[in-house]
């Protein structure tokens, strides 16, 4: 009890402590903090895709596709989204979209070749899960996985697909659902056996009107391989 | 002398005892949740959250970082610099014994203020509530709130 009075008598006695002036100036610091936090965090650039401007839908043996079925050119791609060439490659193909896939002279169908990592399957079972929502889900979904590659490891980890999944609009909870219940393996590994079966070995591996080319190439080359092909199209 | 030395450095009032325990235990509890979370977003894992995507959704977001730093990571630092303040309230010497107090007061009011924020965002821009993000909030406010009973003891003892 004595101790108390003492600590109390101390306290009555001190001299020089912290003022209103004080707590102001930290409530100043703080809100400052707190600003430059909100802006450091606002300035942050999210990888975005944009609308798509061409058809979409999906092939009778259930693949999506972009570009009119009915296009002078079909070209079938077999990707992995952990492939690096594969990601340069679908930039060429999207580079070239506005003067062929939308113009309705080729038609792109993707097919899944996950052989790279265990990465590599997620994201291919997160593609299929996409293309449950719709053939445009698919393409959003495709373009966004390719457009956050080499942003690090755990870029395809499952939070990371399903934080995707929100930013192209799909039904997160459905999503999550089929990623999570690994639903999609079967087919991945279906789409691996039938590349296996036309010889594809590796990513990227196309086939331009049922010729199989191993490799991307750049942007500039592919346009002369359309041109070539369309000049003999009927 | 010797005396004089040691009365100043119990200047703690006991009726916030109280409070202190608790916001050693609500820093504690932060400092769980934060740490979760901050491993969770740098290993690539899911955040438990019943049957629900939106724990990931905002865990993996743009807005889980702050110039590459994980908001969780802050939330970690900021959590035990409370808890080892309340630790040092009423053990550190004056001049600077006064200043504990104020520094659980600013640093509350810096995560108070970046919580609500964030809750904004959740609620606003990213559209899905992280149940644990929503937890810190609390716990942050609580300690906010238990802070100043105690700064206001030091500002009428000077």
């Amino acid at each position: 009890m004595a101790s108390r009075k003492k600590i109390r008598r101390s306290t009555k006695q001190k001299r020089g402590g912290i003022s209103t002036t004080h707590i102001l100036i930290v409530a100043g610091v703080a809100v400052l903090v707190v600003g430059l936090l909100v802006v450091l965090n606002a300035n942050r650039s999210q990888t975005t895709v944009t609308d798509l401007v061409y058809e979409t839908g999906v092939t009778p043996d259930g693949e999506p596709y972009k570009g009119s079925p009915d296009a002078a050119l079909q070209l079938v791609e077999y990707s992995d989204f952990l492939c690096g060439h594969c990601g340069n490659f679908a930039d060429a193909l999207d580079n070239l979209s506005p003067d062929y896939i939308e113009t309705g002279k080729l038609q792109v169908v993707f097919r899944n070749y996950a052989f790279l990592a265990p990465e590599s399957l997620q994201a291919a079972q997160a593609v299929e899960c996409a293309l449950d929502q719709g053939a445009d889900k698919f393409w959003l979904y495709h373009d966004l996985l390719f457009a956050n590659r080499g942003t690090g490891m755990g870029v395809y980890s499952k939070p990371r697909l399903k934080a995707y999944a929100r930013d192209v609009g799909l039904d997160t909870q459905a999503f999550g659902e089929c990623l999570d219940s690994g639903a999609k393996l079967a087919e991945i590994q279906a789409d691996k056996a039938e590349g296996e079966s036309q010889g594809v070995e590796a990513t990227p591996t196309w086939f331009i009107d049922g010729q199989m080319v191993r490799g991307g190439r750049p942007e500039s080359e592919l346009r002369q391989i359309l041109d070539g092909l369309l000049s003999q199209a009927p | 002398m010797s005396e004089n030395a040691r009365d100043t450095t119990l200047h703690i009032p006991h009726r916030i005892d109280w409070r202190l325990w608790l916001m050693r235990l609500l820093s504690l509890a932060g400092i769980g949740v934060s740490a979760y979370l901050t491993w969770t977003h740098l290993a690539h894992q899911s955040v438990a959250c019943g049957q629900s995507q939106d724990c990931d959704i905002v865990q993996q977001s743009v807005y889980s970082e702050v110039a590459g730093i994980p908001v969780a990571l802050l939330g970690l630092i900021a959590y035990a610099v409370l808890f080892v303040l309340t630790l040092l309230r009423g053990r550190v010497p004056d001049p600077w014994g006064d200043y504990v107090p104020l520094a659980i007061f600013g640093i509350s009011l810096i995560g108070v203020l970046y919580s609500a924020y964030l809750t904004y965002l959740e609620l606003f821009v990213i559209h899905a509530i992280c149940r644990w993000c929503v937890s810190s909030a609390v716990i942050i406010t609580a300690i906010f709130l238990l802070s100043l009973p105690d700064l206001r003891a030091e500002v009428d003892a000077a």
